[in-house]
């Protein structure tokens, strides 16, 4: 049980920076219909930004996180005003392919910041450990769900009761009928790049704590994709669930795959999410909370 | 994205010259690209340097373009690296910077037979994808006299065939116990497999006698020849053994940390990349290990030393490796620290500059017997039996060519976290080897995956 409660935690814990990845995606994609395969490179260049913010300019981790996760908004605005915004109109998969190549752009330009070796991000947590009973746990894992239950409430309130967030749902749900009812279309598309790169900014922090960020950190991002596809692509609950639903099964078959079912081969955990996904498409097409989509022929 | 009109497309355009940019990207001192300089691609008989010289690919009479030495030839040689996206850029980038200074520093010696070497026009970036390296290794075959680097060990595999087919020697970038079956590869230094059966006698001889060991490692032939180095001196020894493999990404490391808390080994052999080594050893540190880490070179930066898990890295970890880092006071180390200049140390410089020196030696050699022909420099590499490193190697390292339990160097040094050095790690013990790698027979690669 002892162990089972500890994977637990730290399933939830990774699980709780796929979320924040996972909701960035689907907020994208809900606003443009475009998965952004940017979204690694706003992530290490947030987590970068936090580690000169912390040791070149000396701010406080807590400073300097969402003064980081503001910048990354910012770069996120422009590479929408720049790349993205001039597409409008033209096919989602060429906008997909163009979100390819301002992440390599923007990682090449960040693997320089970064260095030969690693960065780190300072965060106040280190090494420490808490014992829940018999439960040992990194008590990063703990903030790490903390943070992202509060990030993602204050996303839903936004999303339920603000001007704004009524609005990006509106244009989400009908782009033509919110431009009819004054609600600028462009402002929306900017406004979920924004989001999503703080988010991304957050995530890559978040993974960055304990052993740093390197060039490689990037990688992460791709785990956000099984979440999304899981959850349903337009949930950004369902990128929730899925996020943490990905972490979980990791860390649930990293730890017992091995005493039970040895014949998978060593590290299946990191095939697993995608295991996970196969099997909610085949029952669920649309992902657990996904719309599904009627198409008359 | 489908209500707006078009609007216009200079942003396209600006993010087209982005990637272009970012392809071509300057690899810090140097063009990352070709600059399309012609080389006659079969001269017999060219004169260079007052005698009779035979060529035939990647040799001209005309001077190297920023010729160091305007009335000499030119020696092309390739370089197929890691250099931007692929998961050894970080270390891919400085070997092939010191590896610019080292042949910089050759022509400034007045070059090698009349001819200087030039190995900035074909250097290519193989995203450590074994496609795309053996796409651009055909790209740049045509032009070059021989691989001045060819990183990484399934990257290399994809060419090793034509390479032999066509006798086109080159230098690695990576250390399995592969090459040293395969002639045309100039290794230097011992590999993994010899590496981790004396990090085993090193534990033997400052912990305990009976030890238990863990090998923690990637896949492939990183992890792999390491871990059956180690399964080969514990089972010689009568020791407990047992691997574990791991996956690159400091968050995939929780089945490792586990697997070490569990069996708390008395030293595991690690073999992964250096935020992986940090999460694992600040992981199992924190949950109470208190065992060993001997790690390979590659599972080092120094970086690492400014992370949370600094103090657990301190009291645990040993670095094994092939030669001495940095810092160390050879005339080789002085000459690399001089040629490269002020740059943030690492380690990838070292093996930059370590890797140069068989090929050098093959070249003077084929140079001297008037064959600069791609089978002169085969037929002259293969009949090294010294080479000289300048105090970075012991000569008889540079030893190619014959029997590989003959040839193999076996001996590497142990050296402890030590945060006034350069790179961050101090020599506590200088070249060595066990009996049990000295006695090992190597009658195939060690990992066969």
């Amino acid at each position: 049980m002892t162990d089972f409660l500890q994977a637990l935690i730290s399933g939830l814990g990774v699980g709780s920076i796929y979320a924040l990845l996972a909701v960035g995606f689907v907020i994208i994609y809900k606003s443009m219909q475009v998965i952004s395969f940017a979204q690694p490179a706003l992530l290490v260049t947030g987590a970068v930004m936090v580690s000169y913010l912390r040791f070149d300019f000396g701010l406080n981790f807590w400073i300097a996180l969402p003064l980081a996760m503001v910048l990354t908004a910012l770069l996120a605005l422009v590479i929408e005003r720049l790349a993205l915004r001039p597409m409008i109109g033209k096919p989602v998969f060429v906008v997909a392919i163009i979100t390819i190549g301002v992440d390599i752009a923007v990682r090449v330009v960040v693997n320089r910041f970064i260095g030969l070796g690693a960065r780190q991000v300072g965060d106040p947590w280190g090494l420490t450990i808490r014992r829940l009973g018999a439960v040992v746990v990194q008590e990063r894992y703990l903030w790490m769900m903390l943070i992202t239950a509060v990030v993602v409430s204050l996303l839903f309130a936004f999303f339920k009761y603000s001007r704004v967030g009524l609005a990006m749902r509106a244009a989400a749900f009908d782009q033509e009928t919110a431009l009819a009812q004054g609600i600028s279309v462009g402002q929306v598309f900017a406004l979920s790049w924004a989001i999503a790169g703080a988010l991304a900014a957050l995530a890559g922090t978040l993974a960055g704590t304990r052993a740093g960020i390197d060039q490689q950190t990037w990688v992460l991002g791709l785990k956000a994709l099984p979440a999304i596809i899981l959850g349903g692509l337009d949930s950004v609950g369902g990128a929730v669930v899925g996020g943490l639903a990905v972490g979980v099964v990791e860390a649930m078959v990293s730890r017992y795959q091995g005493a039970y079912f040895p014949w998978l081969g060593q590290n299946f955990s990191l095939v697993s999410p995608y295991v996970l996904m196969l099997i909610v498409l085949m029952i669920r097409p649309y992902g657990l909370f996904g719309t599904p989509e009627v198409e008359r022929v | 994205m489908r209500k707006f009109p078009h609007r216009p497309r200079w942003a396209v355009l600006l993010v087209a010259l982005a990637l272009v940019l970012s392809a071509c990207r300057d690899t810090g001192g140097g063009t990352a690209t070709d600059d399309g300089t012609e080389t006659a691609g079969a001269t017999e008989g060219a004169t260079a340097g007052g005698g009779e010289v035979q060529t035939d690919v990647g040799v001209t009479e005309e001077a190297c373009p920023n010729a160091v030495n305007s009335d000499n030839g030119c020696i092309y040689l390739g370089i197929i690296s890691d250099l931007t996206e692929g998961p050894f850029a970080a270390l891919a980038v400085p070997i092939t910077d010191a590896q610019k200074a080292f042949w910089k520093r050759v022509n400034e010696e007045g070059g090698i037979g009349g001819y200087d070497v030039d190995v900035e026009s074909y250097i290519k970036d193989n995203k450590y994808n074994p496609e795309v390296h053996n796409q651009v290794y055909q790209e740049i075959k045509p032009e070059v006299l021989a691989l001045a680097q060819t990183l990484g060990s399934p990257t290399t595999a994809a060419i090793i065939e034509d390479l032999k087919a066509e006798n086109i020697v080159a230098a690695p970038a990576s250390w399995t116990s592969a090459w040293e079956f395969e002639e045309v590869i100039l290794e230097s230094g011992t590999n993994y497999c010899i590496e981790s059966m004396n990090a085993i006698d090193h534990a033997q001889r400052n912990i305990s006698e009976d030890i238990s060991v863990m090998a923690v490692g990637l896949p492939g032939d990183y992890g792999g020849d390491a871990a059956k180095g180690a399964e080969v001196a514990a089972e010689e020894l009568g020791l407990d053994f047992s691997s574990v493999e791991t996956t690159p990404g400091p968050e995939n490391q929780a089945e490792a940390v586990g697997q070490i808390v569990q069996n708390n080994p008395d030293i595991v052999i690690l073999t992964t990349a250096p935020t992986d080594a940090a999460a694992v050893i600040g992981g199992a540190a924190a949950e109470g290990y208190q065992g060993k880490f001997y790690g390979t070179s590659p599972t080092w930066n120094p970086a690492l030393l400014e992370s949370p898990a600094a103090d657990a890295i301190k009291a645990l970890y040993l670095q094994t490796a092939p030669w001495e880092p940095f810092g160390t006071d050879t005339p080789g180390h002085e000459a690399m620290r001089e040629a490269i200049g002020d740059v943030e140390p690492n380690d990838g410089y070292t093996s930059g500059w370590v890797w140069s020196y068989p090929l050098k030696a093959a070249l003077e050699a084929a140079a001297e017997a008037g064959d600069l022909t791609r089978a002169g420099i085969a037929q002259a590499a293969s009949e090294l039996e010294t080479v000289d490193y300048e105090g970075m190697l012991p000569e008889e390292a540079g030893r190619f060519g014959g029997d590989p339990s003959e040839t193999v160097y076996r001996e590497i040094v142990v050296a402890e976290p030590d945060e006034n050095e350069p790179t961050g790690v101090k020599v506590i013990e200088e070249f060595f080897a066990s009996d049990v790698a000295q006695n090992y027979e190597m009658s195939g690669p060690c990992f066969t995956g």
